[in-house]
C-alpha cells in the first residue's frame, strides 16, 4: 500500500511538471469578452501620382499583438467635414488592409493638406475603430546623368499646390536606399535645395542583377507635413552579379555531382556492409543446404 | 533439442498458444490508439499541414522528434543486443531478445515520422530520382535503409534457433498454417555442427555490422543537424552526442520492456533483480557519459558568446525551463543515484528512473529540434509571429500516441509468435544464482 502510495505521488509529480511547459497554445482559453480592436493607419505617396493607404487591425492579447484577417476596412478621405468614400480593402491574414489611391481623385483643403481615414465598423467579437492620418501629396522623381565619367543620380521633389499645380518641395531630407535580400540598403542621404533639386554622386560598386540592374528608392520618411513618399526607378549601373562556378565538385546545390572522395567513402562504406549482408545471406541458404544432405535417404 | 529447451518451450507455450481476455482487451486497445492516429493522419492529408503545429520557420516538430527517439531506441537496441552477443554475457538470455525486437520495431516505426514531416509525399519518389550524395538527407535515406536489411537479417539468425525448437516441439497447439510457417522458417535447422558453426559465423559478423551500422547510422542522423549553420545545432560532438543519447534512451526502454514482459508473462524466474541491476548499471554509465556530453556542448556555446547561441540558451533557461531542468538535470542524475546507490536499487525503482529517463531524453531531442528553430540565424521573409512558435497540435499527439501503440502492438504480436525470452541454449547457467552484475 504504502509502496503504491509513493508510485502515485512519483508519476504525479513527473505530471506535474510537465504540465506547465508543454500545453499547447490553443488550450489556451479565449474571453468570450468583446475584444478591443486597435487600427494603425500609414501613408506612401509613390511616384506614379499614387498614394497607398495601408491600414492594420489587431487586437492585444496579453503581451503579443495579433492581426485580424478578412475585416473589411473602409477608406476615406475629408473634405470640408464630409467624408468622401475612397474605396475599401479585406484585411490579410497579418491584418493588413492596403488601397491605392491616384492623387487626381482626391480633393486637397485650402491649405493643400488631405485628410484620409481608415475605419473597422467592429463586430460582436470586437470593437469599431478608426484612425486618421492628414498629409499633403508629394511626388519624389528620379533622374540619372553622368559627367566626366562620374554617375550622379538626381533627385526631384515636387508637391502639389491648391490649384493642383506641381511645385518644388524644398529642404526636404532624402534616404536613398537599394533592396537587398532581407533589408534596404541605405546608400545614402540628400537635401533638396530650394528649387527641391539634390544630386548625389552613385558608387561604382555595388552588385546588381546579373545585367548589373539596380532598383534605386528614394525615401522622405515621416514627414510631419507630406508623411512617407518614395520614388523608385531602376538604371544598369551595377557591377553584373556573376554566379560563381565552381570547378570541383563541392557540396553546393549547383553541382551536378559530389566530390570525389565523398563518393570513394560511400561505395567503400557501403561495399563493405552490404558484402557482410551477402556473406549472412549466403550462411543461411548453406544452412539449409546441410539440412538437405543431412537427410535419410527415402 | 535440448531437455532444457523443452522445458522452457512448455513453459512459454501458454503464452503462445492463447490469448487471454485481459491480451485482448490489451490489443483492442492499441488499436483504437492507431486508429485515432489513422483519423489525425488523414486530417492532416485532407487539409495539410496547417493542421499541424509546423510553420515556415519551426519546419520541424514532435514528428522529428519522434522519429529521432524511435531510431535511437532502435539503435541502442542494436548496439545492446550485438555486444551482449559478441561479449558472450551469462546474463544475456533473458533480455538479449528483447533488444532484438526494440531494434527491428523501433526501426520500422521511426521513418514514419519523416513521412509525415513531408509536405507533397506525392513527390517522395524524387527523393531516390533526384537524391545528391552531398545531402546528407540523402545519406540518411540510404543509411536507413541499409540498417532495416542488417537488423533483420540479424534477428533472422537470432531467432534461428527458436525457429527450429519451436518447429519441433510438438506439443505446441498451434494451427497449422503456423506450424508450416515455423518449418519453412526454420531453414531445416536441426542444428548439426555444420549447420552450428555456419550460424554462429553469420551471427557474429551480423552483431559486429549491426553495432558499427547503429553507430554510423546515428552519425548520420547526427550530422543532418550538425552541418547545419543553425545556433545549437552545429557542433562537432553532435554525432557521439546523439550515439549515447541513443543507447542511453534504448537501455531505459529494454528495461521498462523487460518490467512489462516479467509482469504479464510472469517471467520471475528468467528476469531477475539482477538483471535490472546489470542494465541499470548500463543506464548509469551511458547517463554519466549523456551528462558529459550535454555539459561540453552547453558550456562551449554559453562560453562562446556568439549572439544566437546565447538567445538559444535563455530560451533553454526561460520558456522551456521545466523540459530543460527535466531532460539534462533529472535525466541525469536519477540514474545515478537510483543505481549508484545500492539501498535503492530495486527492480521498481529502476523501472520507474527507465520512465523518467525515456521521459528526459524524449525533451532532450524536443529542446534540439524546437528552440533553435525558434531563433534562426536569419529571419525569413514575411516572417510572422505565428510561424516562429511552435505549439503541437491533438493531430501530432494522435500521430505520437498511434507511433508507441503499435510498438507495443507488434512487440505483444512478436512475443505471440516466438518466446520472448531465448529458449535455445537457455541453460542453467543463465538461471539467476548465476547472473553476473
Amino acid at each position: 500500500m504504502k509502496r503504491n502510495l509513493y508510485r502515485i505521488i512519483f508519476l504525479s509529480a513527473i505530471m506535474m511538471l510537465f504540465a506547465p511547459s508543454l500545453v499547447p497554445a490553443q488550450e489556451k482559453t479565449d474571453s468570450s469578452a468583446v475584444q478591443e480592436s486597435r487600427l494603425t493607419f500609414s501613408y506612401l505617396c509613390t511616384s506614379n501620382d499614387s498614394v497607398c493607404l495601408t491600414a492594420n487591425l489587431f487586437v492585444k492579447k496579453e503581451s503579443d499583438t495579433y492581426g485580424l484577417k478578412n475585416a473589411t476596412i473602409e477608406f476615406l478621405s475629408t473634405q470640408d467635414n464630409k467624408f468622401i468614400p475612397l474605396g475599401s480593402a479585406v484585411t490579410d491574414q497579418d491584418g493588413t488592409a492596403i488601397l491605392s489611391v491616384v492623387i487626381n481623385k482626391l480633393h486637397p483643403g485650402k491649405d493643400g493638406m488631405i485628410s484620409y481615414t481608415a475605419k473597422f465598423a467592429g463586430t460582436l467579437k470586437y470593437t469599431k475603430t478608426s484612425a486618421t492620418f492628414i498629409a499633403e501629396p508629394a511626388k519624389l522623381r528620379l533622374a540619372f546623368n553622368v559627367q566626366d565619367s562620374i554617375r550622379y543620380l538626381n533627385v526631384i521633389g515636387t508637391r502639389k499646390d491648391p490649384k493642383g499645380q506641381d511645385v518644388a518641395l524644398p529642404k526636404e531630407t532624402v534616404i536613398l536606399y537599394i533592396p537587398r535580400l532581407f533589408s534596404l540598403l541605405k546608400i545614402g542621404e540628400v537635401a533638396l535645395d530650394e528649387q527641391g533639386k539634390a544630386s548625389f554622386e552613385f558608387p561604382g560598386d555595388i552588385v546588381g542583377d546579373t545585367l548589373g540592374n539596380l532598383n534605386i528608392i528614394a525615401k522622405i520618411e515621416e514627414n510631419e507635413k507630406y508623411g512617407f513618399v518614395q520614388g523608385t526607378a531602376i538604371i544598369n549601373w551595377g557591377v553584373p552579379k556573376q554566379y560563381y562556378k565552381a570547378e570541383v565538385p563541392s557540396r553546393e546545390l549547383w553541382t551536378p555531382i559530389a566530390p570525389l572522395w565523398m563518393i570513394i567513402t560511400l561505395i567503400i562504406m557501403l561495399a563493405g556492409v552490404w558484402a557482410h549482408y551477402v556473406y549472412a545471406v549466403w550462411e543461411l541458404i548453406m544452412i539449409k543446404q546441410a539440412s538437405k544432405k543431412d537427410q535419410p535417404p527415402l | 533439442m535440448e531437455n532444457n529447451e523443452k522445458t522452457l518451450l512448455k513453459e512459454f507455450a501458454p503464452q503462445i498458444e492463447r490469448t487471454g481476455i485481459q491480451g485482448y482487451v490489451w490489443i483492442l486497445f492499441l488499436l483504437a490508439v492507431i486508429g485515432l492516429g489513422v483519423y489525425a493522419f488523414i486530417q492532416q492529408v485532407t487539409k495539410g499541414h496547417i493542421v499541424t503545429g509546423m510553420r515556415d520557420n519551426v519546419v520541424w516538430g514532435i514528428y522529428i522528434v519522434n522519429f529521432i527517439f524511435f531510431m535511437g531506441v532502435s539503435y541502442a537496441g542494436a548496439l545492446i543486443s550485438g555486444t551482449l552477443h559478441l561479449f558472450k554475457t551469462a546474463w544475456r538470455k533473458p533480455v538479449i531478445r528483447m533488444a532484438e525486437f526494440i531494434t527491428i520495431i523501433s526501426l520500422l516505426i521511426g521513418p514514419g515520422y519523416i513521412l509525415l514531416c513531408i509536405g507533397r509525399l506525392d513527390k517522395l519518389h524524387y527523393l531516390v530520382l533526384h537524391g545528391r550524395i552531398q545531402s546528407p538527407i540523402t545519406w540518411d535515406v540510404i543509411a536507413i535503409s541499409t540498417d532495416i536489411f542488417g537488423c533483420l537479417i540479424f534477428l533472422y539468425l537470432a531467432i534461428l534457433r527458436d525457429l527450429a525448437n519451436m518447429r519441433d516441439f510438438e506439443e505446441l497447439q498451434l494451427p497449422k498454417w503456423r506450424k508450416k510457417l515455423y518449418k519453412i522458417l526454420a531453414l531445416g535447422y536441426t542444428g548439426t555442427e555444420e549447420q552450428k558453426k555456419r550460424l554462429e559465423r553469420a551471427t557474429n559478423i551480423m552483431a559486429t555490422m549491426v553495432i558499427a551500422i547503429a553507430i554510423i547510422v546515428y552519425s548520420v542522423l547526427a550530422w543532418i543537424f550538425s552541418v547545419t549553420l543553425q545556433p545549437g545545432w552545429h557542433s562537432t560532438i553532435f554525432g557521439p552526442y546523439f550515439v549515447i543519447a541513443a543507447v542511453y534512451s534504448g537501455s531505459a526502454v529494454l528495461i521498462l520492456t523487460m518490467w512489462f514482459f516479467r509482469k504479464v508473462y510472469h517471467l520471475e524466474e528468467y528476469i531477475t533483480k539482477k538483471h535490472f541491476v546489470a542494465v541499470g548499471v548500463i543506464m548509469l554509465v551511458l547517463a554519466a557519459f549523456f551528462g558529459y556530453f550535454t555539459f561540453s556542448d552547453y558550456l562551449t556555446k554559453w562560453y562562446g558568446s556568439e549572439k544566437n547561441d546565447e538567445l538559444l540558451i535563455q530560451l533553454l533557461f526561460k520558456e522551456f525551463y521545466w523540459p530543460f531542468i527535466i531532460s539534462n538535470y533529472i535525466g541525469v542524475l536519477l540514474p545515478l543515484l537510483v543505481v549508484g546507490i545500492a539501498r535503492l536499487r530495486t527492480i521498481t525503482n529502476i523501472t520507474l528512473t527507465s520512465v523518467v529517463v525515456i521521459i528526459a531524453l524524449w525533451l532532450n531531442r524536443y529542446l534540439i529540434v524546437i528552440p533553435t528553430l525558434q531563433s534562426p540565424y536569419l529571419p525569413i521573409q514575411d516572417s510572422r509571429v505565428e510561424w516562429n512558435i511552435y505549439s503541437s497540435t491533438w493531430v501530432e499527439w494522435s500521430l505520437t500516441a498511434a507511433g508507441i501503440a503499435l510498438f507495443c502492438l507488434l512487440f505483444t504480436i512478436a512475443s505471440k509468435f516466438i518466446p520472448i525470452v531465448t529458449v535455445a541454449g537457455n541453460t542453467q547457467e543463465a538461471k539467476p544464482e548465476d547472473v553476473l552484475v
